[in-house]
């Protein structure tokens, strides 16, 4: 290492900060980009609910329901799905503490109001959740795991950007079929054109993982980690209750009052302690619908409705983090700006395989006999094709087990999720045993016709299929299902691509440069 | 419409940055071009693209609008590269 370059030393950095972490990068990048639609993929696996946006006869309804089923409860808790819709209306209530403790639960329809039966499925929080808390392991070991690798992919890029010699002069560089180079190509263009995207989510990735990477700011200054959430967060106002009842509030007026006193905004969550009581307090907690929107909650009184002393609102650094945590998830974007996130999360999860397929296709042609790679080629190999093609098929796998699964079955969501890990362990085992470029080509094409089941297993199963749902203009069905038939043309055409690439590869090149020298 | 508008700018950016460059004159124009034009290329390319950023941010809101800037200029650069990689094709057609 002593004599090299610093550029040389930055590359040596970008190959193995980037390889090593690279499978984990690849999941996170894939199911982040994917959760950027979280509640439009979770309108699709709740094909149950057909309005989106909750209606107030949904909320005079919720109340009424709360005032037959638990008047005496300690608290109510309402969550309204957002006007992206993909959940129900949901009513609890609790009452007691410890042994005395109970607790009740209904799903409502966000348009009727009336109990409904939805499927028991995590829908689209589940991929969200997947890209920083994995599964199957303990939350503390994935959180670590990802933290390393969210500080690899930073080293990665800012080595990366060191190592690139010619970011300008290559700026619109892109040769096909030329080997390593169009490799080298593609990882170059998908990262330097969206390099803002990948800067930001990287860095403000790290910033919602700030207390795992950064725990001393707050160790030094608090005995514990409680002690700090109380100061930062202090609580709201909180009554006892006073044993002297009138009618509630009803949830309509509640949430309209809430409406006015925060500038439009619609609560994402109602807490209601004591309900019914004098000394009842609402609790409305914002749903995040504008960049850097308050996160904060409103207190309402809850007798007369007239609004309450808020705790003081938390410093300037907060409010920077709640900027950033916005920007990472960008849950507060119109649906042009969520696709130009995707697309630029899409540019992301193609930046990182190429990476890793990179590092492949460059020692394979400097292997000593190419017939027989060394152990650390082979597994890297194989490790790209189980990460990359699996883990595509099992995320469909997800879908295709949201619709085929019995609605009745126990444990329905779990199963959907074991669902997607067991076609990836499956296609794990079988790409292991199959030679590389075969394994590439069929997992591809199982990627491809698993995509296609998925609106065929919606229209059969259900009766919003593409062209029921064309025909209702439900743009949500429509677009999922051709996002699905459009994954299944690419996995398809990578597919093709892949099995005629020696036959044809050779002469098409030398054809092109013909025509190159002609004009 | 802002959002189409802030497109076509950043798009009209990146096709007068791509003529910058030596290497794409030649493919694209059959020649390559004095500094001087170089010089203009690439200020009006790079003007497209911050009048880009002011449309957006006008239209949109500066904070939203910048976030919906950067997203388009990457959307153009693709379309850009993509076109670029496909020159061969594109000029058959346009001149078989």
């Amino acid at each position: 290492m002593g004599n090299k370059s610093f550029r040389q030393s930055m590359a040596w950095l970008h190959t193995w900060a980037g390889l090593v972490p690279g499978w984990l990068l690849f999941i996170i990048f894939l199911f982040g980009t994917v959760a950027f639609f979280q509640q439009e993929i979770s309108c699709w696996m709740r094909p149950e609910l057909k309005e989106r946006a909750v209606s107030d006869t949904a909320l005079r309804g919720a109340s009424r329901l709360l005032m037959a089923k638990a008047p005496d409860a300690d608290r109510w808790i309402v969550t309204l799905p957002s006007d992206r819709g993909g959940d129900p209306l949901t009513v609890t209530w609790k009452s007691g503490t410890g042994e005395a403790a109970m607790s009740g639960k209904a799903i409502l329809d966000p348009a009727s109001g009336r109990e409904i039966a939805v499927r028991d499925t995590r829908g689209g929080w589940f991929l969200y959740r997947f890209h920083f808390e994995l599964r199957y392991i303990p939350y503390w070991l994935a959180e670590i795991l990802v933290c390393a690798a969210a500080l690899a992919m930073f080293v990665a890029i800012v080595s990366g950007i060191v190592t690139h010699k010619k970011i300008f002069a290559d700026f619109f560089m892109m040769r096909f079929g030329k080997g390593a180079r169009s490799w080298l190509d593609v990882h170059n263009v998908t990262a330097v054109l969206a390099l803002p995207f990948h800067l930001m989510i990287t860095y403000t990735g790290l910033v919602t993982l700030l207390f795992t990477l950064m725990p001393w700011a707050i160790s030094v200054q608090f005995p514990s980690r409680e002690s700090y959430f109380q100061t930062a967060y202090p609580p709201g106002p909180e009554r006892a209750s006073k044993g002297e009842m009138i009618p509630p509030l009803l949830l309509d007026e509640v949430v309209e009052r809430a409406k006015v006193l925060q500038g439009g905004v619609a609560p994402g969550r109602i807490i209601v302690e004591h309900p019914g009581d004098v000394a009842s307090v609402i609790q409305l907690w914002p749903s995040p619908t504008r960049i850097g929107g308050t996160s904060d909650a409103l207190y309402l009184d809850g007798s007369t409705g007239k609004a309450m002393q808020r705790p003081p609102t938390s410093g300037l650094a907060t409010a920077s983090r709640g900027v950033m945590i916005d920007l990472h998830a960008g849950r507060f974007s119109g649906p042009v700006l969520r696709w130009l996130y995707f697309l630029s999360g899409a540019g992301g999860t193609i930046m990182v395989a190429s990476g890793l397929i990179l590092w492949t296709v460059k020692r394979r042609s400097k292997l000593p006999d190419p017939a027989r790679p060394h152990f650390g080629f082979r597994l890297v190999e194989r490790l790209n094709i189980s990460v990359i093609a699996g883990s595509c098929m099992g995320i469909a796998a997800y879908f295709l087990a949201n619709r085929l699964l019995p609605l009745n079955m126990a444990h329905r969501s779990d199963w959907e999720i074991n669902g997607l890990f067991l076609v990836w362990g499956t296609a794990f085992i079988w790409i292991v045993a199959r030679p590389a470029k075969r394994a590439w080509v069929e997992a591809l094409a199982a990627c491809g016709v698993l995509y296609t089941l998925v609106p065929v297993a919606n229209a059969l199963s259900t009766t919003r299929g593409l062209i029921p749902s064309l025909i209702a203009q439900d743009w949500v069905f429509v677009g999922f299902d051709l996002t699905m038939l459009a994954t299944a043309a690419a996995c398809a055409f990578a597919a093709w691509k892949i099995a005629t690439h020696r036959l044809q590869a050779a002469p098409e090149r030398k054809a092109c440069k013909l025509a190159e020298t002609a004009t | 419409m802002t959002h189409v508008a802030t497109f076509l700018l950043s798009l009209g950016g990146f096709v007068l940055l791509l003529l910058v460059i030596p290497r794409h004159q030649q493919d694209w124009l059959g020649r390559k071009l004095f500094p001087r034009q170089r010089r203009v290329l690439r200020l009006a390319g790079l003007a497209m693209l911050a009048l880009a950023f002011i449309v957006a941010g006008g239209g949109l809101g500066w904070a939203y609008g910048a976030i919906v800037w950067f997203g388009w200029l990457t959307m153009a650069a693709a379309l850009v590269v993509t076109a670029n990689a496909n020159r061969a094709r594109i000029m058959r057609r346009v001149r078989p």
